[in-house]
């Protein structure tokens, strides 16, 4: 018997067996559908812009912006801070490195919320938790904190309040000068319920 | 990483040169196993040389259990590999001339071209055979068409026809190639014992 044939036997059987235990799971590791389509259903994904503008103004360590757009739109207009990541080039090596970061609230960025919620929902689908969506996305960033529209006079405070804080971010990221306080000009009206003489009402 | 001219890791014009280079390597290799000789070739269905059985199994084994593990490693992708169309009943008869035309000539296509290279005539009257018969066939191939082209089940594998893992069928060709390796061990030793002279 020829010992070469015999180690060469067992070196085959034993490589052979091995493949048995070769786990081939060429499929990404993934949430179940029905997980996935419960999450997909609930509004808690989103962040508001004024929720985003106070983050940045912070200088909140834990916000990471994720622009989704290309990189073309990204260039010519982006916030401040976000990291351009196109919705294509998402799975590519390196970028899922940014999801998933223990204490990190990742923030989809897009023109509208479409794009930044077909992200989401890619990353969900991969099990990352700690993402968001931009509500609006860059437009509504321009309607409410870029431009934003004074509400009514008889608005309620918190418009105000809301409004006076959006004019502080306008002037933190335009560089707009402060409006001349025409805070005078506000005039609450109270109005008040005319007293009524007649007894309202059957006696 | 691979197949690697699908996946662009080189040019599709390295075909040939790959071809070439793997070409002149299987011949050394069936020349180096004694397949330029009609009488070791022929030995497989008389049962005094068993290297035909050998050598294609061990290469069959090899490739088999190590494109699994190079597949595992990531070195070539499984699913991007060319799966030759089988057409079941035409393979069979083709298989049977096949044999008929080893076992006749003591060459398969192949080895008769390493026979050519050491300068074995039987060999160089093989090759000319074999030529007249792809004329022959090609010309006579309208009348075989519907036959050859009958039962095609696309480019199937074993794993997609019975639903096992591909290890499994590894396992087993190869507990069933090593059996036949020492197997065969044995009757060459039987045979050739009763044989008077044995020259390659």
């Amino acid at each position: 018997m020829n010992r070469n044939y015999i180690l060469l036997t067992v070196l085959m059987l034993v490589l052979a067996v091995g493949t048995l235990f070769l786990t081939t799971d060429d499929e990404p590791k993934q949430i179940a559908p029905e997980e996935l389509l419960q999450e997909i259903i609930q509004p808690t994904r989103y962040v508001t812009t004024d929720q985003v503008a106070k983050m940045i103004i912070q200088g909140d360590p834990s916000l990471l912006m994720v622009d989704v757009r290309s990189a073309d739109e990204y260039n010519e207009y982006a916030l401040p801070g976000s990291v351009n990541i196109p919705l294509e080039e998402l799975l590519n090596e390196g970028n899922m490195g940014y999801f998933g970061v223990p204490g990190v609230k990742v923030v989809f960025i897009s023109n509208d919320d479409i794009r930044a919620d077909q992200t989401w929902v890619l990353t969900k689908r991969l099990g990352v938790d700690g993402t968001y969506v931009m509500k609006g996305g860059l437009n509504c960033w321009m309607q409410t904190i870029i431009e934003p529209s004074q509400p009514d006079a008889d608005a309620p405070s918190v418009d105000h309040a809301l409004y006076a804080f959006r004019k502080g971010a306008q002037i933190y990221f335009t560089g707009a000068e402060s409006a001349t306080t025409d805070d005078g000009n506000v005039e609450v009206q109270v109005r008040r319920r005319e007293k009524t003489n007649v007894a309202a009402g059957g006696c | 990483m691979g197949p690697l001219i699908p996946n662009g890791v080189i040019g599709g014009g390295w075909d040939f040169v790959i071809a070439i280079l793997l070409g002149v390597a299987f011949g050394f290799v069936l020349e180096a196993s004694g397949f330029s000789s009609s009488r070791n070739l022929a030995g497989v269905f008389y049962g005094y040389n068993f290297v035909v059985l050998r050598v294609f199994f061990t290469a069959l084994i090899v490739a088999m259990v190590g494109l699994l593990y190079f597949d595992y490693v990531g070195w070539l992708n499984l699913s991007q590999i060319f799966i030759l169309p089988t057409f079941l009943t035409p393979m069979i008869v083709g298989g049977v001339i096949m044999g008929v035309g080893f076992v006749l000539g003591g060459f398969c296509p192949g080895t008769s071209f390493t026979g050519i290279a050491i300068g074995k005539l039987d060999a160089l009257f093989f090759t000319i055979g074999l030529y007249l018969g792809i004329f022959g066939f090609s010309l006579a191939y309208p009348l075989f068409e519907d036959f050859f082209t009958s039962g095609d089940m696309g480019n199937v594998t074993l794993m997609e026809i019975t639903g096992l893992p591909a290890p499994y069928f590894a396992v087993a060709f190869t507990v069933v190639a090593l059996a036949a390796f020492w197997g065969t061990m044995f009757v060459e030793k039987r045979v050739r014992k009763n044989m008077k002279q044995y020259k390659f």
